[in-house]
């Protein structure tokens, strides 16, 4: 199994050079990879971290966009992207809940994504359940401010700033 | 001018497909996927001319599946896409009669399509009817508090609004009725249940606009008994709805795809000011 993973991402690297994806636009697509496993804390970290830098969030936010309009087959871009999102929104620069806010149809519509495949398994469902989570976050000003703001508490008590 | 990276020119193009491809004759839910498209579109672009143009230079009507499924898509554009949507909508009431036209009462398949046609283009126009009248509601009629406050500032007149509001609730429940009653034993029915999707959700944002605009009312109004023909309606309402929640929740295709709302039993009072049911 790995060794399948392995060749993908081999090809994977090969597509960032030939489309000319910059470093940080690589980091977006190997998070939302087609791999059977989530994306790592460490990888949503670094990229939520560079959604503070103006032309680094530009091109993060367009990968996000490309891979939420993936094909049914590629459901696991999908949800892997709004799974990144969700956790931009929560770490990210305040740019990311700018953006999702203005541009919450693409997030609203994915509520009922289909994909079954071929073993007949509704693979959509995740998807369905990830999307109506963040409209809802994203329609909750209140939530969204005391989730954020919980956040960076216990990012400042773990890292033991703040609080002083 | 959205602020994702898009490409008018692809955009139009996909458009035309998406579109077509939506109305196909395969007697099938119109595909989500081409829905959407249509959606995002036009969110991005703040038009929906391309679509109705788009629908027009279809060959759909000619047969009452793809007819059928054009009406789908466009209740749920009307219902997802953005504001000016529902205004253009307003103004293709003729295309909507011919599409009620074109098709004879049971079509050339003879699957019964004419008759949910039909009454389809009645409750889309009633629906734009209602808008054009009531432009502060949105095209799915989300709940915003504002407004059931806003309508009920002049009890007369907030009064008309849950009155026709009711009326729209009502002609939703018919059309249900109608397209249950039109399934077939020897058809998976996706195509008719992909009409009941919007009309779920349709009516229970009807629903919580309702019981937020009477309990306003019941709140303003010291002559209560002035409200009792709103009220017992409200409650036939609830009991209806109930039944047809209870119906959806068997259709196994339905459910997979929207989570259909449970609601109390009895009708919840209108006079005690507790919060409304929110969305599943």
């Amino acid at each position: 199994m790995s060794k399948k993973y392995m060749a993908k991402d081999a090809v994977r690297s090969i597509k960032n050079y030939t489309k000319g994806y910059s470093e940080t636009q690589a980091k977006v697509r190997s998070a939302t990879s087609n791999n059977p496993w989530g994306p790592s804390g460490s990888a949503m970290y670094e990229i939520a971290q560079a959604t503070y830098n103006p032309h680094h969030f530009i091109e993060i936010m367009e990968m996000i966009d490309k891979r939420l309009n993936d094909h049914g087959k590629n459901w696991r871009h999908v949800f892997k992207a709004l799974t990144l999102l969700h956790y931009c929104l929560n770490e990210g620069s305040p740019d990311v809940v700018a953006y999702a806010k203005e541009n919450i149809y693409i997030v609203k519509t994915l509520q009922e994504f289909q994909y079954i495949d071929e073993q007949s398994k509704d693979q959509g469902i995740v998807v369905r359940q990830k999307a109506k989570e963040i409209t809802n976050l994203l329609l909750d000003e209140d939530r969204l401010n005391s989730e954020r703001r919980q956040r960076t508490d216990m990012r400042n008590r773990m890292t033991g700033r703040g609080d002083l | 001018f959205p602020s994702r990276p898009v490409d008018r020119e692809k955009a139009e193009h996909d458009l035309a497909l998406n579109i077509k491809k939506a109305t196909s004759p395969d007697e099938t839910a119109p595909k989500q996927k081409h829905v959407r498209k249509c959606i995002v579109y036009t969110w991005d672009y703040h038009t929906s001319e391309s679509i109705w143009t788009g629908l027009k230079v279809q060959p759909i009507l000619s047969d009452e599946v793809q007819t059928f499924k054009a009406l789908i898509t466009v209740h749920k554009i009307i219902r997802g896409g953005h504001p000016v949507t529902l205004k253009d909508a307003q103004n293709q009431t003729s295309w909507l009669d011919t599409c009620a036209r074109s098709i004879s009462e049971d079509g050339i398949r003879g699957s019964g399509y004419g008759v949910l046609i039909r009454a389809y283009v009645e409750f889309l126009k009633s629906k734009l009817a209602y808008h054009r009248i009531h432009p502060e509601f949105n095209g799915n009629f989300d709940y915003e508090d504002y407004v059931s406050l806003k309508n009920v500032d002049d009890p007369n007149e907030g009064y008309e609004t849950i009155n026709e509001l009711m009326d729209l609730q009502d002609r939703i429940d018919q059309f249900q009725r109608l397209i249950f009653a039109q399934f077939r034993k020897s058809s998976n029915n996706e195509c008719r249940i992909a009409a009941l999707v919007p009309l779920v959700e349709e009516s229970y944002g009807i629903y919580r606009f309702l019981t937020n605009m009477l309990r306003a009312l019941h709140r303003r109004i010291e002559f209560i008994d002035a409200l009792a023909p709103l009220g017992s309606r409200f409650n036939a309402q609830h009991y209806a709805l109930l039944k047809f929640y209870f119906e959806c929740s068997n259709l196994r295709y339905l459910t997979s795809l929207i989570s259909v709302p449970k609601l109390p039993q009895d009708p919840p009072s209108l006079i005690d000011g507790s919060a409304p049911p929110a969305i599943p």
